[in-house]
């Protein structure tokens, strides 16, 4: 208690939480609202007209996998210049830009998952036009939307502190109107409060999980009442008997059933037709000719390119094979790490009551949790324990990224070992596999295909993460950035520091290159082999 | 004089690069107030032609004629029995009946009453306000033949539609099914019907129509001059000898297939050089 009080003292702008927590959630809330208005009617479109599903969803695609560094520039180049209210939508748009996406891609799969059988009667029975859309389409994708919409919430209360507490070119830009992100960036960069930055973390979370178990979980319950669930078969086979861990259910099935069908790259090329991959090429040159045109008002010519690569920091091109080895090497070892407490973790709690009364409140809070506030919070903690900055920030970083990789994991592992067919777990009973024979050559075989499904994912989140988790930003006003070597740090320098855009997108595409090339060589022979082990059913 | 013509229907489909020849030069027409029945082995493009008459998909060439009209879109004049049914799931008995009369403008009022009034007669007292997920499947085809004749259309098209259901559901089925088509005071009285079970098509039709295995041509007819009803005389000699009389041409159109198959194998390969 008295510690509580101690700490408030030391900070009056305490007293500013009320407002800070109102503008943050009505932030969040606007944005959202924004993106389902622009996901639903988008979707429709890309879903039922075949030019606009041609140039619009590779498009979209490619938007979805540019992290919220990418679109600093040009946001900052347009609304920066209008004032404060320029400031407040600048907020709104970087949040759109990480929130939107699942929302689209979630109406677009569902309408494609509407059956032949009930498209084709309403077609027969005359609804065409509006009406199909208000009889078929609207109730296909309603729990699309919600669950949507609900990783859309997540997702923005996760890159809230990047997006209200922007740093460019060595300045901090807030909000006017203050809000959470804010307050808790305050409190861990400029004052290394750490016991200010642990209470406001453990009011986010609250706030996050709060709404999760009783606005959101509801919301999907009620969407998916009964009516039309097995149509769609959309269910997971009991989870269990406590109030949270069924109502996260639904958040299983929200967060199983797209990033599975469509954040996967490897998934997402061989969705494409020959066509669409040569549209999605073009558009992807042409978004980022569109990005250097915004910025320098021109096409870019030779000078401008060569002028981004001699400014600083430039100078440090040299050291890349390094960082990017270092950066692999750090998101191989949070990889490992997450796959074997993953593994362990989630056959545990699929198989046993015991443990998933215990992992599935673990688990919704996990996720909750916007995982760039705990950021300072592990540093401080750590640097204090240590004594030594160089080393806390390289475990921070490895712990930040083992706690975005792992519920991917964690949760396609669930998902898979509940999906193991009966009759499969029949020959196991039946030829008396137990304990650890039974996981070595049963549950694990069964669950393979998961399992790379799930490391794409992971890969793929950690990537996103790795660019805020190599990079602290300057304490003090003015002050020096802690950060350790690395692509992820360097990819903050340039846009951070300097904002040197042309360095930017060379690193990014970098980083695309990277992504790509795992996925084309590991990932998807993995995939292919493992498929063979998946039975139908 | 013929309600449903079709002459010279040719159908093909893209499949990965590959066409498929579905309907070759396929011709029948289908009388006032005459039951006629499909039949051939799967895939041999049966349910197509269905559609293709239902203006759900369009022939490469040929003619159909719906009272001496092009059939280019669906009409309500032709309704469709799905074989999995094609209900919405997120509507309820009622409201699934209901939603073909509100496309045709109809008041709210009166178009619950005549849902209402179908459901009452396929037997589905009761169940009006049950969403699809809850109904047994021979509800669920009750309902959907429900919404089908509410509309009340002059050609009734039934693609498999007891195939998904167990043998005794589809006995009692077939049995509404008939009364239906027999009832004078309903508008609906020509009946299409797709099937591969050659004892249904034998049991409930006036005219067997015998199509081939892909690409699926017209082999033959046979007329069933059975007198109605006809549970009566499923035991009687001339029963058996109608169903053996399709089951040998459908036997014919097999083998006749099997003897080309070579041939345009290696008319493909020289195609392929």
């Amino acid at each position: 208690m008295t510690w509580l009080i101690i700490t408030f003292v030391k900070n009056p702008e305490i007293k500013n939480l009320p407002l800070y927590t109102l503008s943050t959630v009505s932030r969040i809330t606007i944005t959202l609202l924004i993106s389902v208005a622009w996901g639903v009617s988008f979707g429709i479109f890309a879903a039922t007209n075949k030019w606009a599903s041609l140039i619009l969803t590779p498009f979209i695609d490619l938007l979805q996998s540019i992290p919220i560094l990418g679109y600093f520039p040009m946001v900052i180049g347009f609304l920066f210049s209008i004032g404060p209210l320029g400031i407040e939508l600048s907020v709104i748009v970087l949040l759109f830009t990480s929130m939107a996406w699942a929302i689209f891609f979630g109406v677009l799969g569902a309408i494609r998952g509407i059956p032949t059988n009930v498209a084709e009667s309403a077609r027969s029975f005359g609804l065409t036009g509006w009406r199909y859309i208000r009889h078929v389409v609207l109730p296909a994708i309603a729990p699309a939307v919600i669950s949507g919409a609900n990783l859309a919430w997540c997702d923005g209360w996760f890159f809230m502190i990047a997006a209200e507490y922007i740093q460019y070119k060595g300045a901090v830009v807030t909000p006017p109107s203050g809000g959470l992100g804010t307050l808790l960036a305050e409190a861990a960069y400029e004052y290394q409060d750490m016991s200010l930055a642990v209470i406001l973390l453990i009011f986010i979370t609250f706030i996050v999980v709060y709404f999760n178990t009783l606005t959101w979980h509801r919301l999907m319950e009620r969407a998916s009442t009964g009516t039309f669930k097995p149509v769609f078969k959309m269910d997971l086979s009991g989870v269990g008997k406590l109030g949270v861990a069924r109502a996260t259910r639904w958040l299983h099935f929200g967060r199983l059933h797209w990033p599975k069908s469509f954040s996967i790259a490897s998934q997402r090329l061989r969705r494409y037709s020959h066509i669409e991959k040569i549209i999605a090429a073009i558009l992807a040159i042409s978004a980022i000719f569109l990005v250097l045109y915004i910025v320098f008002g021109q096409f870019p010519t030779s000078a401008i390119i060569s002028e981004g690569f001699s400014k600083p920091p430039a100078e440090e091109l040299g050291s890349l094979p390094l960082m990017i080895a270092l950066t692999m090497g750090r998101l191989t070892i949070a990889y490992g790490i997450s796959l074997a407490v993953a593994i362990t973790m989630g056959v545990l709690a699929a198989e046993h009551k015991r443990f998933a009364t215990v992992f599935y409140p673990l688990y919704d809070i996990g996720q909750g949790v916007p995982i760039l506030a705990l950021f300072p919070v592990i540093f401080l903690g750590l640097k204090q324990l240590l004594g030594i900055e160089g080393v806390a920030l390289e475990l921070t970083c490895i712990v930040m990224l083992v706690l975005d990789m792992i519920w991917y994991m964690f949760l396609n592992i669930v998902s898979a070992v509940k999906n193991i067919p009966t009759e499969v777990k029949e020959v196991g009973q039946i030829f008396g596999f137990k304990g650890l024979k039974r996981v070595t050559h049963l549950v694990i075989p069964s669950i393979l295909p998961s399992i790379v499904t799930g490391s794409i994912l992971s890969w793929g989140t950690g990537w996103n993460t790795i660019i805020f988790a190599e990079y602290l930003p300057s304490t003090q006003q003015g002050g020096q950035p802690i950060s350790v070597l690395g692509l992820g740090s360097f990819l903050d320098k340039a846009g951070y520091e300097w904002g040197n855009t042309v360095l930017l997108v060379f690193l990014l595409s970098i980083v695309a290159l990277i992504v790509l090339s795992m996925e084309g060589f590991v990932w998807r022979r993995l995939l292919r082999k493992f498929e063979k082990y998946h039975v139908e059913v | 004089m013929s309600v449903v013509e079709v002459e010279n229907v040719t159908k093909t489909f893209v499949m990965e690069k590959s066409k498929i020849l579905v309907l070759d030069n396929v011709s029948f027409s289908v009388g006032n107030d005459e039951f006629v029945c499909l039949v051939g082995p799967s895939g041999c493009g049966k349910s197509t032609m269905l559609r293709i008459i239902a203006g759900l998909e369009k022939a490469d060439s040929g003619k159909i004629l719906f009272q001496g009209q092009p059939i280019t879109k669906p009409t309500p004049k032709i309704a469709m029995v799905f074989q999995l049914f094609g209900l919405l799931p997120w509507k309820t008995a009622l409201e699934n009946v209901e939603v073909p009369l509100e496309v045709l403008g109809m008041e709210k009022e009166k178009r619950k009453h005549i849902a209402e009034e179908y459901l009452n007669m396929v037997g589905l007292v009761g169940f009006e306000n049950t969403y699809p997920h809850d109904l047994s499947g021979g509800m669920k085809q009750r309902v959907g033949i429900a919404r089908a004749l509410a509309l009340k259309p002059d050609v009734l098209l039934m693609d498999e539609p007891f195939s998904s259901l167990d043998e005794l559901t589809a006995k009692t089925l077939r049995g509404l099914v008939l009364d239906i088509w027999r009832n004078p005071t309903l508008p609906t009285n020509t009946f299409i019907m797709v099937s591969h079970n050659v004892e249904e098509a034998v049991f409930m039709a006036d005219r067997v129509i015998v199509m081939s295995p892909r690409p699926g041509k017209v082999i033959g007819e046979v007329k069933i001059d059975i007198q109605r009803p006809r549970e009566e005389h499923l035991r009687d000699s001339a029963y058996f000898s109608l169903v053996d009389e399709v089951v040998e041409l459908l036997e014919k159109g097999k083998a006749k297939t099997k003897d080309e198959s070579p041939l345009s194998l290696t008319a493909n390969r020289a195609n392929n050089v």
